[in-house]
């Protein structure tokens, strides 16, 4: 881990190494929270305030912590600052934290601020941590912005709320895709989302495990 | 000969080196469907039959017609009862067409009512094909491979199992999402572990249940709503439905419902057909039938008050809604269904009593088959993973040494 | 790293000021901001509470509002009558129903929203002079499809005719039974009636696929269950196991006692 620098560690997790994309990471809040642009945003900015506050605390009292129960210590320090965004969030965002309800709460669970916290900022110096926790933040918000766009647009027909497709319901035109708004449809569009990444960035691709034995393909049997 | 001569004039065109080297995969198809194709088996590890999978598709393809065209006769008698009842026709081009052909809205006439039933079915089955062919004939050419006829199937399937009156944009997105996601990117054709005529359904009945599952949808007057006879034992008991409807009505098919469900007789002329060319397993079939009895007769003895779906017999759920065309056509698919030969009758069973138990239990979805397969599809692996185990360890107490690995 | 890292000691005291760190950190911002948060809860309720009541436009200062054009009270659902038992302010319907003391539990043929438990008293909401109210919102609840539905339902000042009806906490399926907030749907209950002419206490509103009359709304299309817990909900509500035999006050034109200076004797309201 000699070779950190700043802009790496802030820009890689965007595309290149998305949490989500590439290290199936917190799947489970993204399917539940993007049906709509806003509560997406705020759970992106949740996830990104909660990463990198985490892995900069966790990273600065790295040196102290006993090895035998770091886990739990990690667990306390990312549940002291979800139970803040929410106590924040229900105060000064009460319609969104309406919208979010749980979801905010199992921030606890999702796997790449625990992920970040023993994987880089118990190695890694306070302020790099802290750059980590919001670049993988920002890989994870990138994720559910789009995916919250397209169920949005398309279940909807709005983005961040502003009509952008007229629907039926309001007398327009367009017929709301009912699929995109329940939880499952965002599996699709991850889906689709890393097959379009992978395909940009071959890189990307698990290698095979296995490999189809020669003479099975018709052309190569000709 | 016409035919050939012109496809072997033309061929070099399409070979290495040629100017339209990539579009292979499509001359290879086209070819393929008049002629046996030229790399046929000629060693003796091969048993020589004249039977391939274009063959079979063509079979099972050939098998849907008598639902098919039964469908296209009910959905226009349909809506020339409703018409003839004072409701207003949908108008438009396909009354046109019916004017032109037949002269008028005429239940009791057998071409009127096939005339105004083709103009809704033709045009679903059209841009079914065409679209679905699309996506096809793309992922061959992108991926270097012949079309797979196995999209002969899927796109008359997927067509028959929807209602007369779906916007023909919802069928295209169906059949996309059938196709792309329900096949294509698992590899294609033999790869997929889901049926992708029933995944395009399932993408349209999630993405649009208010077109596809409502009243108004079944019978093309305007204006006209009728419940399917599923809905109908749902909401207002059996009572309501042998009011309606005799059991003989329901199994000729004169009831509402989507193109290629209705009449479960024509259903079962296909059925004979693809048991008799061994085509079909009959294991499946089976199966799914003796889950659905069991599970409609132990519904039956429970009894409820609440429910009038628990009081529906076996003979009422095999002929309405989607069982049959589901039992023959759906679940019977090669690739999704299980390959062992006693998983194939779990595989069934399963379906069965999954079906009656969505049917008659689940609130928000009166047609179960669907979903039941789609889930016994993912099942399906699982079962076989067990079979071939019991087998292997069979093998090993037979003779003390495990058997080759030879995939 | 110290190896000393790893001592009981060093493992107790670690394990001891995190605690301490994170535990007043988490106190501090739950206390602070709770009169926030509560100020949010109440502000959600009153805005549900206007909007039902068509007095709400984005930007309205619900506060003021609520304060200047709104009264609540709280009636006992059998009599029809007020009481000043409980603080309009503080009363929970839905946790007075499981208190033995203000609550019953219904058998199964009476329980038709599903409800299991209901209570005995029930917070109303009055717009305008509360002793002859130009609007009434009403709470309902009952089960839908997925789940329980919350809402509000207002009605005039005849206790008959209805104004709109909010749901603002339910589970149903986006797109079907979700649409019971939709701006649509809800336009179409104004005007409707409860009561036929009969006028004895069943009411007569209820969803239908073809809706004609003053007491039908068009169903939910695609959602029938949901519109059956609907229907339900209201039968339920607006019979005399709910809001019945207060609305009869309305719709015969007796006074209630205004609230002020109502006592704890119902009885005088009752022959009048």
């Amino acid at each position: 881990m000699a070779d950190v620098n700043a802009k790496s560690v802030l820009i890689a997790p965007i595309f290149q190494n998305n949490p989500i994309a590439l290290q199936i990471l917190g799947i489970c809040s993204a399917l539940a929270v993007t049906t709509s642009m806003s509560v997406s945003l705020v759970m992106a900015l949740a996830v990104i305030f909660v990463t990198s506050l985490s892995s900069f605390f966790v990273s600065l009292i790295r040196n102290h912590i006993p090895s035998s129960i770091r886990i739990i210590v990690q667990m306390t320090i990312i549940a002291s600052l979800v139970i803040v965004v929410d106590q924040i969030l229900k105060a000064y965002a009460y319609e969104m934290s309406k919208q979010l309800s749980v979801f905010v709460g199992l921030i606890i669970t999702n796997c790449i601020v625990m992920g970040r916290a023993e994987g880089f900022a118990m190695s890694n110096t306070p302020g790099m941590s802290f750059l980590d926790g919001i670049g993988n933040g920002l890989g994870y918000g990138f994720v559910l912005l789009v995916v919250g766009f397209f169920r949005e647009l398309l279940g909807a027909g709005s983005v961040f709320g502003f009509t952008i497709l007229p629907t039926v319901q309001d007398g327009g035109w367009y017929v709301p895709n009912g699929l995109l708004l329940l939880p499952p449809s965002a599996f699709f569009i991850i889906g689709l989302m890393i097959w379009v990444m992978r395909s940009i960035d071959p890189g990307q691709v698990e290698e095979t495990e296995f490999k189809m034995k020669e003479n099975s393909k018709p052309q190569e049997a000709v | 000969m016409g035919i050939r001569q012109t496809l072997d004039n033309i061929e070099p065109h399409f070979h290495k080196g040629g100017k339209y080297e990539k579009f292979y995969p499509l001359y290879e198809a086209v070819d393929t469907i008049f002629y046996s194709p030229p790399s046929v088996a000629k060693t003796t590890s091969f048993v020589r039959d004249g039977i391939d999978l274009k063959r079979i598709m063509i079979t099972v393809w050939l098998c849907t017609f008598p639902a098919m065209f039964f469908g296209m006769w009910n959905a226009g008698w349909q809506a020339n009862v409703a018409i003839d009842a004072g409701y207003a026709s949908m108008g438009g081009w396909r009354e046109a067409i019916l004017m032109t052909l037949a002269g008028g809205h005429d239940a009791g006439s057998l071409w009127s009512n096939f005339v105004l039933g083709a103009t809704y079915f033709l045009p679903i089955y059209l841009v079914t094909f065409a679209i679905g062919g699309f996506w096809e004939v793309l992922f061959a050419i992108k991926r270097g491979h012949e079309v797979n006829e196995g999209f002969f199937v899927t796109s008359v399937l997927f067509a028959l199992i929807l209602p007369a009156t779906i916007p023909l944009w919802q069928v295209a997105l169906g059949i996309t999402f059938g196709v792309v996601i329900g096949k294509e990117i698992f590899g294609g054709t033999g790869k997929n572990f889901l049926n992708p005529a029933l995944t395009g359904r399932a993408f349209l009945y999630f993405a649009y249940p208010a077109q596809i599952s409502g009243d108004a949808i079944w019978v093309p007057a305007d204006g006209y709503t009728g419940a399917t006879v599923l809905s109908m034992a749902f909401q207002d008991g059996m009572g309501a439905v042998t009011n309606a409807f005799s059991w003989w009505d329901a199994f000729i098919g004169f009831i509402p419902g989507s193109v290629g469900e209705v009449s479960t007789l024509a259903i079962l002329v296909g059925a004979l057909v693809l048991l008799y060319t061994r085509i079909a397993s009959w294991r499946i079939m089976l199966g799914v039938f003796l889950g659905m009895v069991a599970t409609s007769t132990l519904f039956n003895l429970i009894g409820s008050d609440t429910n009038p779906m628990f009081a529906m017999p076996w003979y009422w759920h095999f002929v309405i809604g989607g069982f049959a065309f589901g039992m023959v056509f759906m679940a019977t698919d090669p690739v999704s269904a299980s390959m062992t030969t006693q998983g194939r009758l779990i595989f069934g069973v399963l379906i069965g009593v999954l079906t009656v138990l969505i049917r008659v239990v689940n609130p928000a979805f009166p047609e179960g088959i669907m979903l039941a397969i789609l889930f016994a599809n993912l099942f399906a692996p699982l079962i076989d993973h067990f079979f071939v185990q019991a087998n292997i360890k069979r093998r090993i107490k037979r003779t003390g040494v495990p058997a080759e690995e030879t995939a | 790293m110290a190896q000393g890292n790893n001592s009981i000691k060093k493992v107790l005291i670690v394990a001891f000021s995190l605690c301490i760190v994170c535990s007043v950190i988490v106190s501090t911002a739950a206390v602070a901001l709770r009169p926030a948060q509560q100020l949010n809860q109440e502000l959600d309720r009153k805005t549900n509470i206007l909007n039902v009541a068509r007095l709400y436009e984005p930007g309205t200062d619900v506060e003021e509002a609520f304060r200047t054009q709104i009264t609540s009270r709280v009636v006992e659902l059998e009599t029809g009558e007020y009481t000043d038992e409980f603080d309009p302010e503080t009363f929970d319907g839905f946790e007075a129903a499981r208190d033995p003391a203000t609550g019953r539990t219904l058998s199964g043929d009476r329980d038709i929203a599903g409800l299991s438990r209901v209570e005995n008293y029930a917070t109303v909401y009055l717009v305008g002079d509360a002793g002859d109210p130009d609007q009434i919102v009403l709470p309902i609840r009952g089960q839908g499809l997925w789940g329980r539905m919350m809402g509000f339902l207002s009605i005039e000042g005849d206790g008959n005719t209805i104004i709109s009806i909010t749901y603002y906490d339910h589970s149903e399926t986006p797109g079907l039974g979700g649409e019971v907030n939709n701006p649509r749907w809800q336009a179409q209950w104004e005007g409707k009636e409860i009561y036929d002419e009969e006028g004895d206490l069943s009411p007569a509103i209820r969803l239908s696929k073809s809706a004609s009359g003053e007491n039908e709304v068009d169903a939910l299309s695609g959602a029938t269950l949901t519109s059956n817990g609907v229907t339900n909900m209201l039968q339920f509500w607006l019979s005399e196991e709910g809001f019945g035999p207060y609305l009869a006050k309305f719709r015969s034109g007796t006074e209630l006692e205004d609230a002020d200076n109502t006592d704890t004797d119902f009885e005088d309201g009752e022959g009048a």
